[in-house]
């Protein structure tokens, strides 16, 4: 006698969050298919503070208006940390979001998380991947303090114990990055663009800010530096890359070698549908630097890809080689496959 | 060379074989200044359809930029002054009067500008190459993706009742433009086909011989003779 096997539970369908650091990378994103779009003001309230990126007060009411037309929610990374006794520009961002109607502000600094729950009780609280909560009490105690609905968890935990984390801290949300560039480092902890620009990613809002970035053409290939050092020498053939310091080539025991990381994307479209079983609310897509081509490409891609996941069907074989940093991919912390 | 690093004669991205480029040598005898009318128009209408352009490049105004099609014999200067933009077309320019290069072939620059391809994408292929200032590019690059460009609708925009005519010669143009690039491909393809037949095999030799040193080294490696 067979005993029967239950039914598996139907997946729930994650939202799709999307980069855009223009207003023409909005409406790329959501009409290539993104459930949300993240956004950022021009200034260093957010970490991707670079030279002609981000929305004004003007651009983001009309991205607000534009998303919520075709039922797409627009969230604000206000993510950076103030500086001390100068909290004024931050405090102004987040008001701006509550008046503007913004979905949601994804929030890293703990005392600017206090000031929005307690000046902003209607406002919707993420908590940005920069805060670096990977744990269930660390995840507890901002929901339980602030009222924080979601949190973008570091990348550092592997598929299974996104699962644990989400079994232990729910009603809050999880949201997971699933494409794009990589901080090998703990977020909102790194100092190392820091130590070579004097300009700090999480206060000022650039790691390896454009202002100190130098590329030098050779014969022999290409030379990229950053704050005088220099981090990186591809030879004609090879996919360039940024000069960020963990993804410098470095010269050790007489060999040059990607010391922390090689330059290298996270794509998660192979195993999507593990990620979708662990139960993520959101899937997060790396890349407000980035122009509309990528976002697009991007965001079709896994447009297709949870679709054909909560259809039931194969996922597709979508080639993004082209787009990613140093032509390479990996599923990184999520498999672990060093390990 | 810095600050603009824009050398005479000098091409850090070589020119495809293609169309554009055969029309750049059609171009050679002809002086800029009889193109700048075509620069001056084109700027104008970037002014009024896009002026969220110069709006982000703000804090740049004194930052010229050099914009090098490489299949064609001359550059394009932008000064992104707010208060007096120019686009001018110039044979060559001395590296002091910019704060950086862009070098790429004019198809790549207009998919570019129109934001059909993606401008790291670019840059990590090769495919676009940058001199001095990358503050000021990147800025640039922010800049004009974020208009949302389409050169074919903003141009039609400005013309009134001649957009119909305009559009049905840009697309036949395009298309036109599509089969030469596929006549001149076949072209290329059969005048290299002897050297890329050589070059395979030079390969395979490589590959060859890789491996047997390979072998060799293991062999020496454990004591053996190497």
């Amino acid at each position: 006698m067979t005993t029967a096997q239950p039914a598996p539970a139907p997946l729930t369908r994650p939202e799709l969050v999307c980069p855009a650091g223009t207003p023409a990378a909005l409406k790329s994103a959501i009409d290539a298919g993104a459930d949300c779009v993240y956004v950022g003001f021009r200034d260093e309230t957010n970490a991707r503070n670079f030279p002609g990126l981000n929305f004004n007060r003007r651009e983001l009411a009309e991205g607000i208006e534009y998303a919520h037309g075709k039922g797409a929610k627009v969230l604000v990374a206000v993510n950076t940390f103030p500086r001390a006794g100068q909290p004024e520009i931050w405090h102004r961002a987040v008001a701006d979001c509550d008046e503007l109607k913004a979905d949601a502000v994804i929030l890293a600094d703990i005392g600017l998380i206090d000031h929005a729950a307690r000046h902003h009780p209607n406002l919707r609280l993420h908590l940005s991947v920069q805060a670096a909560a990977s744990n269930p009490d660390a995840i507890r105690f901002y929901a339980d303090r602030y009222g924080i609905k979601r949190v973008v968890l570091p990348r550092v935990l592997t598929v299974q114990e996104i699962a644990e984390v989400n079994a232990r801290i729910a009603p809050i949300e999880t949201e997971v990055f699933v494409f794009g560039g990589l901080c090998v480092m703990a977020e909102g902890r790194c100092a190392l663009s820091s130590y070579a620009t004097g300009q700090s990613p999480n206060i000022n809002g650039a790691c390896s800010p454009a202002s100190d970035v130098r590329y030098t053409e050779t014969n022999e290939g290409i030379t990229s530096e950053l704050g005088g050092f220099t981090i990186n020498k591809f030879a004609h053939t090879e996919p360039a890359g940024y000069p960020t310091l963990c993804k410098g080539r470095f010269i050790a025991n007489d060999k040059a070698s990607y010391l922390f990381e090689e330059p290298t994307s996270l794509n998660t479209l192979a195993i999507l549908p593990d990620l979708i079983r662990a139960g993520v609310t959101a899937f997060k897509i790396e890349g407000r630097q980035r122009g509309r081509a990528y976002v697009a490409a991007v965001v079709g891609a896994f447009r297709q890809g949870v679709d054909a996941v909560l259809a039931g069907k194969s996922l597709p074989d979508i080639d993004l080689d082209r787009i990613t940093e140093g032509g390479k991919q990996t599923t990184g912390a999520y498999e672990k496959a060093w390990r | 060379m810095r600050p603009g690093q824009v050398r005479a004669n000098v091409k850090p991205v070589q020119p495809p074989f293609s169309p554009v480029l055969l029309l750049g040598m059609a171009l050679k005898p002809v002086r800029p200044a009889l193109l700048q009318p075509v620069f001056d128009g084109v700027l104008k209408m970037l002014r009024r359809r896009h002026p969220d352009i110069l709006d982000r490049m703000a804090d740049y105004a004194s930052k010229p930029v050099c914009i090098n099609p490489v299949d064609l014999p001359f550059v394009i200067l932008l000064d992104p002054n707010p208060d007096d933009p120019r686009l001018t077309v110039r044979r060559e320019i001395d590296p002091q009067e910019v704060a950086a290069t862009i070098h790429g072939p004019l198809e790549v620059l207009l998919a570019l500008a129109e934001g059909k391809v993606d401008g790291d994408a670019l840059f990590f292929t090769r495919r676009l190459v940058i001199e001095g200032d990358t503050e000021v590019v990147v800025a640039l690059r922010n800049a004009i993706d974020g208009a949302g460009i389409d050169l074919i609708n903003d141009i039609s925009a400005e013309l009134g009742p001649l957009a119909r005519p305009f559009r049905s010669c840009a697309s036949a143009a395009v298309d036109l433009l599509g089969r030469i690039q596929d006549d001149i491909e076949t072209l290329r393809t059969a005048l290299i086909a002897p050297a890329v037949k050589d070059s395979n095999a030079q390969n395979a030799r490589i590959t060859q011989l890789e491996a047997e040193l390979k072998t060799l080294r293991k062999a020496a490696r454990r004591g053996g003779v190497a």
